[in-house]
């Protein structure tokens, strides 16, 4: 969801790895009731928000939008449905040996990458090897495969890969377009040619990327390998797919509506309603999963270190009421680190913390910031219960920034002054590391409940040396061992109840203020019909397709 | 020195050195150009190997081979030196994020960039100078028109864009929103971005054609059975064009600046888009490069200026 790589850093995104369990069934379509069966010709527009600029090879881009503009021309191992379960794809059988330190795989016969190469055991070893290779300088998904060992290529259609630990995300990482499967021919290229372009053996070709315009795409003739389980198989419905950058809100919308583009992503909350009303068009969400737009409190320096300093935060500012009015219901609030449509969200934290002004002010007094300043602000022996919150205003999407005001007038209320440490992106990128600030604001997508592993292990905090998603700079011992544990075990009930387990405790740490679960929000044209959804919840064309005048 | 050689020489050095002059002072300023892009970007807080690496988690293999790949370990004053030296060989350095040569990022782009600047210049050419010579001097469409244009003055580009767009291509469906294929699609963020330049063109132009038409030789081509059209086309528009010409030079800059909004407006791809991703980024090369582009277009503008205004005035010709 990153406008772009930056951005990603601190204020929203990428995401990846699957498994989701979703509200909704897995690959239902998002254009709403067909009026007869798919119809094969055409060309499908469609228009987004953001672009991959700096590269598109999803071995190297973190940005969920290479994912998006790779998926029609990349295939994977294996695929995965809306409820977290994995299908055979490139891949037709695989087993797990007993200590789960290699996997072993049997691969699908008959299949061509569209520069004529054939796929077998040495192509998915090229890949593997190409994602963990430090030359590809890939920015996410080697880091989900960090216990990767190499790979084994037993017979032209047996393939294992070794790992150095158990490491039960594997399968959902390998579903992702993180993981598709690229041309070994293509991947002798160097990387920065791969940035430009990248071939696959999917359902699609791309014919140019060109920057800030979009891509283009041709049907991939002969394509049949389509994963188990998609709505059809063979070769894709559309002629050509375009994907257009209309970076602006109100001009996307425009395009949409007058009918210049068939579907765009990120229909404006604020226009959701409106588009709702326009019975030419269709809105349709879906719930991402990962971790929810949450705010972070650094709990290792400055008044949140406090535990009832933060408790009384999270508990004396109603997030719910102002999500509510400012997404008119286009995002729900969300009630703890991760969004429902995670695989291992636990339910049990939805109520579990309520807006409690009476109480947040009893813990400001309890913790010492008992006095008040002529402003109305708390004081602690003179100085002010003043929160210096990384905020980057220039990234700022879905209004977070009006989001943001709104919680500092709320926050005055119960005495916390907040103050706005809005610099560039650079300035911000100083001070994360090195834990200069008490408050940080960010969304984190991707489909696994080791999504927890990102935001809260003591091995994520971010220091100089390595980036980390763990704003919160927590460090606890049990939620290290639950998350190490989760890796050892393929068993979902075990590793459910202990991400549950994870869950419960950064809430009652008060670790996280969640705030908000994202939804994609999809706006479609009547002639588009059949746009499909990735788990980690971006669309998919394999079987879309338009009406023809 | 004899008697004889003297006038010659003193000729050749009355063309010769004011040419050097110029010349000399345009390389300081595209060296200056060059200078003060580094340094700000290097004033700015911020390490480049953690734009580099961005929002991920990478091993320390792969950050120490960013850093050895860019030569980021290189002292301050070797990076610059290094820089300078292939400039001068016509060599703008590789993009650190997008993967590609500066000069292939910025070739890629200008085109649609110039395209775009060209004909809003035309237009906003063509309108002013026929609304200036139409209304210099006539006080009701002098009144009417002064107002129009201090309404295109003041809107921002950005919500006369967004105006033309709703009204011409989500309304009327005249004109595509966005994309760079074809003529049709250079239409709306030509006339957004021309708007502002009109109004100001617009202005000026008549200011001087309002002098010009009560200067005496007026009255002579007057008096001589001159249409006042003929007037005004004939003698007081070259009079009044100098001003305007010098204006030019600002408007080179204004367009430039100009097709940053306009180009995200109307999802154009160009430099202003370009641009604006780079410094966002810090990418380096990249804003050095448009920098360097820049001020090289500046120079040659107001050196053609220079010849322009020989070519306009006479007087100028003896100085």
């Amino acid at each position: 969801m990153s406008t772009n790589t930056r951005l990603s850093i601190g204020v929203s995104l990428l995401g990846v790895l699957a498994l989701a369990a979703c509200g909704t069934t897995g690959r239902d379509t998002a254009a709403g009731k067909a009026p007869a069966g798919p119809v094969k010709g055409g060309t499908l527009t469609f228009a987004v928000n953001t672009e991959p600029s700096t590269c598109l090879d999803p071995h190297q881009s973190p940005a969920d939008v290479a994912g998006l503009f790779t998926r029609p021309a990349l295939d994977s191992l294996v695929s995965l449905d809306g409820e977290g379960r994995i299908h055979p794809w490139l891949a037709t059988k695989w087993t797990v040996s007993p200590d789960q330190k290699t996997y072993t795989f049997t691969l699908r016969d008959g299949v061509k990458f569209s520069d004529g190469t054939a796929f077998d055991a040495e192509a998915v070893k090229a890949n593997l090897d190409h994602i963990v290779d430090p030359a590809t300088k890939s920015q996410l998904a080697a880091g989900y495969i960090e216990p990767y060992k190499g790979s084994e290529v037993v017979d032209p259609h047996t393939v294992k890969v070794h790992f150095s630990r158990p490491y039960s995300p594997f399968l959902s990482a390998l579903a992702t377009a993180y993981f598709g499967i690229e041309s070994p021919r293509s991947l002798k290229q160097p990387q920065d040619a791969l940035c430009k372009k990248v071939v696959g053996s999917g359902p699609f070709v791309i014919d140019e990327y060109v920057v800030q315009k979009g891509i283009t795409y041709h049907r991939n003739p002969g394509y049949a390998w389509a994963p188990e389980g998609a709505a059809h198989t063979g070769e894709a419905y559309l002629d050509k797919l375009e994907i257009k950058v209309i970076t602006e809100d109100s001009v996307r919308l425009g395009a949409l509506t007058s009918g210049q583009v068939d579907g765009i992503a990120s229909v404006p909350p604020v226009n959701v309603k409106q588009v709702q009303g326009d019975p030419r068009l269709t809105v349709t969400t879906r719930q991402a999963p990962g971790g929810n737009y949450n705010y972070y409190p650094n709990t290792t320096s400055g008044p949140f270190a406090d535990k009832r300093v933060r408790q009384a935060f999270r508990d004396g500012i109603d997030f719910a009421t102002i999500v509510k009015n400012l997404y008119f219901g286009a995002f729900q609030p969300a009630a703890g680190p991760i969004s429902p449509s995670t695989d291992g969200y636990d339910k049990t934290l939805e109520g579990k913390t309520k807006y409690d002004p009476a109480a947040a002010a009893r813990l400001l007094d309890e913790a010492g910031w008992s006095g008040k300043d002529a402003e109305g602000y708390r004081t602690k022996d003179g100085r002010r219960l003043t929160i210096r919150w990384g905020f980057l205003k220039a990234f700022a999407r879905e209004q977070r920034d009006t989001l943001a005001e709104q919680i500092q007038a709320e926050a005055k209320k119960i005495g916390f002054e907040i103050q706005f440490v809005s610099g560039t992106v650079n300035e911000w990128l100083e001070k994360y590391p090195k834990g200069d600030y008490d408050l940080i604001d960010f969304s984190w997508q991707r489909a696994d409940g080791d999504t927890l592993r990102n935001l809260f292990d003591t091995s994520a905090i971010p220091t100089a040396a390595k980036f980390g998603q763990n704003a919160a700079r927590l460090s606890d011992k049990d939620v290290d061992g639950w998350l190490s544990d989760a890796l050892d075990t393929t068993d979902q009930a075990k590793r459910a109840e202990l991400y549950a387990k994870v869950q419960q405790r950064v809430t009652d740490e008060a670790a996280v203020f969640p705030v908000y679960v994202f939804n994609y929000l999809l706006g479609t044209g009547k002639k588009a019909h059949g746009i499909g959804w990735e788990p980690q919840a971006y669309p998919t064309f394999y079987g879309a397709w338009v009406e023809q005048a | 020195m004899t008697a004889v050689a003297v006038p010659a020489t003193r000729a050749r050095a009355r063309v010769v050195r004011p040419v050097l002059v110029r010349l000399g002072t345009s390389v300081l300023v595209l060296w200056g150009a060059v200078t003060v892009a580094f340094a700000g970007l290097h004033l700015t807080p911020g390490n480049v190997v953690d734009l580099l690496i961005g929002s991920s988690t990478v091993t320390p293999e792969v950050r120490a081979r960013i850093i050895a790949d860019y030569g980021l370990d290189r002292p301050l004053p070797a990076q610059y030196a290094a820089y300078l030296g292939r400039v001068l060989h016509g060599d703008l350095g590789q993009s650190y994020q997008l993967h590609q040569s500066v000069a292939s990022a910025i070739g890629e782009q200008v085109g649609s960039s110039v395209q775009l600047m060209l004909s809003s210049f035309v237009l906003a050419v063509v309108v002013s100078v026929t609304v200036a010579v139409l209304t210099a001097g006539r006080r009701w469409a002098r009144a009417v028109f002064s107002g129009i244009e201090l309404v295109g003055i003041s809107i921002p580009s950005f919500w006369a864009g967004i105006l033309l767009l709703t009204v011409f291509s989500f309304g009327l469906g005249i004109f595509p929103a966005t994309g760079g294929d074809g003529p049709e699609s250079l239409v709306l963020p030509s006339v957004a971005m021309a708007i502002p330049v009109v109004a100001t063109l617009s202005q000026v132009l008549r200011e001087g054609l309002e002098l010009t038409l009560e200067e005496p030789f007026v009255l002579t081509a007057r008096s001589r059975g001159m249409s006042d059209l003929g007037v005004r086309l004939r003698h007081a528009l070259r009079h009044a064009l100098l001003p305007t010409v010098t204006l030019a030079g600002w408007m080179v800059s204004f367009l430039f600046g100009g097709a940053v909004i306009i180009e995200s407006v109307f999802s154009r791809q160009g430099i202003g888009r370009l641009t604006l991703a780079a410094v966002g980024n810090k990418d380096l090369p990249v804003v050095m490069g448009v920098v360097l582009i820049a001020s090289l277009l500046y120079v040659v503008i107001n050196i053609l200026l220079d010849l322009l205004y020989l070519a306009i005035d006479p007087r100028l010709r003896g100085a």
